[in-house]
């Protein structure tokens, strides 16, 4: 990737670009030297404090993000990796390995160095290490092993092209403290760093873990970057949404992020909050499986999508919080989103005539079908967010253009298990939430397929030799080209039926301050900024 | 005596026994799995590693026995989600439930026989009348609408009391803040819990205020306060203790969804936690404990008729 220049020049750019930055807020707020003040999020449960143990998700995600330092984060302005533990980095020539210069003089919490070893045993014993099943351990598939090349160098030795490597590191990809987590028979399972204290390097630590009650971050006095100027941060555990924004309008509560848009009528008029819209590589979709030879048409595919008025979904189910999807690579990645390809606007008669084509012809009752048989498509749908609903206003579209649809709401852990690991459905609605990488080959490719994240089973070798020719791309040029022939490919061929990006709301109370508003996941990479505002 | 108590701690093992097979067997069968491995985002490898660590790719009868053989030996497991020791979690969480359901508890057995008595001794006026909708209500409103309203009302309007939580964060151990805390999530529950009790002591309270000897008081000239508190009282509280023995036992699932509302470090979120993650051991770690709190209760009030009223006999 990128050539030896590109990524170099940016990596050395940001930190001075960065440390602008932090010299402006510094004398905008009048240089507070001592941290004070006191930041309360919530969670929906007990976390677990390690980023990869399998169960570490929604309720750990944010906590572990402030604890635990990666080799890259994203940039607050767009989302390109950025330095962290690792200063600089660079793609081998043949695009075969990677080699990240790490940051000098960093300490873990419980004052040892950190340094090359920790990344190689973060990622040969514990994310490469296929008995774990460490979160998201899959994305790292191309990656065969990392060297330590001196205290201060790591390479990545890849089993195949890996372009989008440090877009990966800056997803939830904590580094581990090999000097503590070593000896452990499972590195992902030591109670005494999951549950209590985890050793880490970034700006705060763990000062007390209440279980069922509270999470209290202190400061990290060994912090490699500029101290941070918030005194305590506070995790509260609040399960309950309705009571999770009662606590907002308290005040004893600075930020919530709202995943259901109706809940926000109490909070929005309310003079100490500020509502924030924020877009992230989140798209949602249908998925047509792939093992019914119905689906495979690719005629059908467009026509159940030009049947779904997915302007008018937006407006009723999401309140207006989105906008219309047209593939897999949502619109803030601008370097690389292509607007102009198929977009299937609303036009139930197009959809009709593209069935007719494909054979499906009214029958007596209305329904369509061919050779004899109905066009009934069962649908599960899960009970999280707005599934349901959005499921439901689905069902009413195909009805209107002939297709019976028996939609089957499942509970959300039975659901996945029907859908995720038996692929036991014919269509259903659900999202991807994926880092801002063009790289789209978990979701899309024939490898991933049946036992990976392409939960249509969708297989096209066209496009995996597509993806595959993005992920050995070694300049940015080369590579945007080939992110659009797949766009068009994608949008052409709907592997997935593309509905939504929608926008995530966050509130928050407006005595933050220094809290980057580009999403929620970068702004807690950043917690060494924050400020409570006098 | 003793021999009573010991057969029925017997029967109470044996009870214990049957809730952990049925259990057991059902969880396993209900679909989905434990959500570290069944995940939206797991892969099949990432989802088999994990089921492998934790034995889960064994047959049900194969891991049921297995599960016994520990709890025998007094290990409950480790949670597949949390991966901590099932004794531990129970351990941690048990002591914040029994606050609260304590509390709660005493509030509605409290509340619901004073209430019971008035609505007993003016029955059919207007006292009476308003307890009768006091009652209604607290049966019709669901916990977690009255929750969120006490809430808004006591925590968001007014600032009175904390939103949620057993105690403040980080702070020194308070018996003041301990019961700003507790005052909220106690009154709800014992709210939802009043009016059986209520119900029942009136009812029984006018069965007994009917019979010869009442009757007979009154006709001595004992004072009717009197009558009522000394000789028709003491003589209600049979079917109230009985009442008392269910009312326990609904407690813990009302502390359910209770203790999801306010935050409250509870065995009801660790139940709710556990079952929407299929955490199995722990879901059969609460629901034993459950099952053997009931049981002890439920023996306690069988001892507790023999103490109030003499003619029943445990032998």
């Amino acid at each position: 990737m990128r050539t030896k220049s590109g990524p170099r020049w940016k990596s050395l750019m940001l930190p001075m670009l960065a440390a602008l930055a932090i010299a402006g807020s510094l004398s905008a707020q009048a240089q507070a030297t001592t941290p004070s003040g006191t930041l309360t999020f919530v969670t929906n449960a007990d976390p677990t404090l390690n980023p990869w143990t399998p169960g570490a998700v929604i309720e750990s995600n944010l906590i572990n993000t402030i604890l635990f330092d990666q080799l890259t984060r994203y940039s607050t302005t767009d989302l390109t990796p950025a330095p962290d533990l690792a200063t600089s980095w660079e793609a081998a020539p043949d695009a075969m390995s990677w080699i990240f210069h790490l940051r000098s003089g960093v300490k873990w919490s419980d004052g040892q160095p950190f340094g090359a070893d920790d990344v190689a045993f973060t990622f040969n014993k514990v994310i490469l290490n296929k008995d774990l099943g460490a979160n998201n351990s899959s994305v790292f598939s191309p990656v065969d092993h990392v060297e330590v090349v001196d205290p201060l160098t790591v390479r990545f030795v890849l089993k195949s092209p890996f372009s989008s490597l440090p877009y990966y590191l800056a997803y939830f990809a904590g580094i581990l403290p090999a000097h503590v987590l070593q000896d452990a028979p499972n590195p992902l399972q030591v109670a005494s760093f999951n549950k209590s204290n985890p050793v880490v390097t970034g700006p705060f630590k763990v000062a007390e873990f209440v279980t069922g009650s509270y999470v209290r971050l202190e400061p990290n006095p060994d912090y490699w970057g500029p101290q941070p100027k918030v005194k305590t941060i506070v995790f509260k555990e609040v399960s309950d949404a309705n009571t999770q924004l009662a606590q907002l309008l308290a005040g004893s509560v600075d930020m919530v992020t709202v995943t259901n848009p109706t809940l926000l009528a109490g909070v929005e008029h309310n003079p100490n909050l500020e509502v924030i819209r924020q877009s992230q590589n989140i798209w949602y979709w249908v998925a047509l499986n792939q093992g019914d030879p119905r689906f495979t048409d690719v005629r059908v595919r467009q026509a159940l999508l030009t049947a779904i008025d997915r302007k008018a979904i937006i407006d009723s189910v999401l309140k207006g919080y989105g906008t219309v999807a047209t593939g897999p690579i949502a619109p803030l990645q601008k370097a690389f989103y292509d607007a102009n390809v198929p977009s299937y606007a609303y036009d139930p008669a197009k959809a009709k005539e593209l069935l007719a084509e494909a054979g499906w012809t009214p029958g007596p009752n209305g329904i369509l079908q061919k050779d004899g048989k109905p066009l009934t498509i069962t649908m599960p749908t899960g009970q999280f967010g707005y599934l349901v609903n959005a499921t439901l206003l689905v069902q009413q579209y195909w009805k209107a253009i002939g297709v019976d649809v028996k939609v089957n709401v499942m509970e959300w852990n039975a659901y996945i298990q029907e859908v995720v690991v038996k692929r036991n459905y014919q269509a259903t609605l659900a999202w991807w939430s994926t880092p801002p990488t063009p790289d789209i080959t978990p979701y899309f490719s024939s490898a991933a397929a049946e036992r990976g994240n392409n939960i249509p089973n969708y297989k096209s070798p066209e496009l995996d030799a597509l993806m595959a020719q993005a992920r050995s791309a070694t300049n940015q040029q080369d590579e945007i080209k080939v992110v659009q022939t797949i766009q068009q490919n994608v949008a052409q061929n709907l592997p997935y039926l593309f509905l939504w990006y929608p926008d995530i709301i966050t509130v928050l109370n407006k005595r933050v301050g220094g809290m980057a508003t580009i999403n929620t996941p970068t702004a807690f990479q950043y917690a060494a900024d924050w400020y409570v505002k006098p | 005596m003793t021999a009573y108590i010991v057969r029925r701690l017997l029967q109470g093992f044996v009870v214990l026994l049957m809730i952990s097979a049925v259990t057991f067997f059902l969880i396993n069968l209900a679909p989905g799995g434990p959500s570290s491995a069944v995940n939206f985002t797991s892969t099949a490898s990432e989802r088999e590693a994990v089921l492998k660590q934790y034995g889960l790719d064994r047959p049900v009868v194969v891991r049921y026995l297995d599960w016994l053989g520990h709890a025998a030996r007094g290990d409950l497991g480790t949670s597949i989600n949390q991966g901590l020791p099932v004794a531990k979690l129970l351990g941690q969480r048990a002591g914040a439930t029994l606050e609260l359901g304590l509390t709660a508890l005493l509030l509605a057995t409290v509340g619901g026989v004073v209430l019971g008595i008035l609505a007993a001794a003016f029955r059919n006026r207007w006292p009476d009348h308003v307890v009768s909708a006091l009652s209604a209500l607290g049966m019709a409103i669901p916990g977690f609408w009255l929750g969120i309203v006490v809430i808004i009302l006591f925590a968001v309007r007014l600032g009175w009391l904390p939103t949620s939580g057993v105690f403040s964060v980080g702070a020194q151990f308070s018996i003041v803040d301990r019961l700003r805390h507790l005052a909220l999530p106690a009154s709800v529950l014992a709210f939802t819990l009043m009016p059986n009790i209520v119900r029942v002591t009136r009812s029984a309270l006018l069965e007994v205020s009917r019979s010869d000897y009442v009757r007979t008081a009154h006709a001595k000239g004992v004072r009717p306060r009197a009558v009522l508190l000394k000789h028709t009282f003491k003589n209600a509280l049979v079917p109230v203790l009985a009442i008392l023995g269910l009312v326990t036992t609904v407690l813990f699932s009302g502390s359910v969804v209770i203790e999801s509302v306010f935050g409250w470090a509870g065995l009801g979120r660790l139940a709710i936690e556990a079952a929407n993650g299929r955490d199995y051991p722990v879901i059969l770690g609460v629901t034993l404990l459950a099952g053997a709190f009931v049981v002890v209760v439920n023996l306690v009030v069988d001892l507790l008729y023999a103490a109030v009223d003499p003619r029943i006999r445990h032998g």
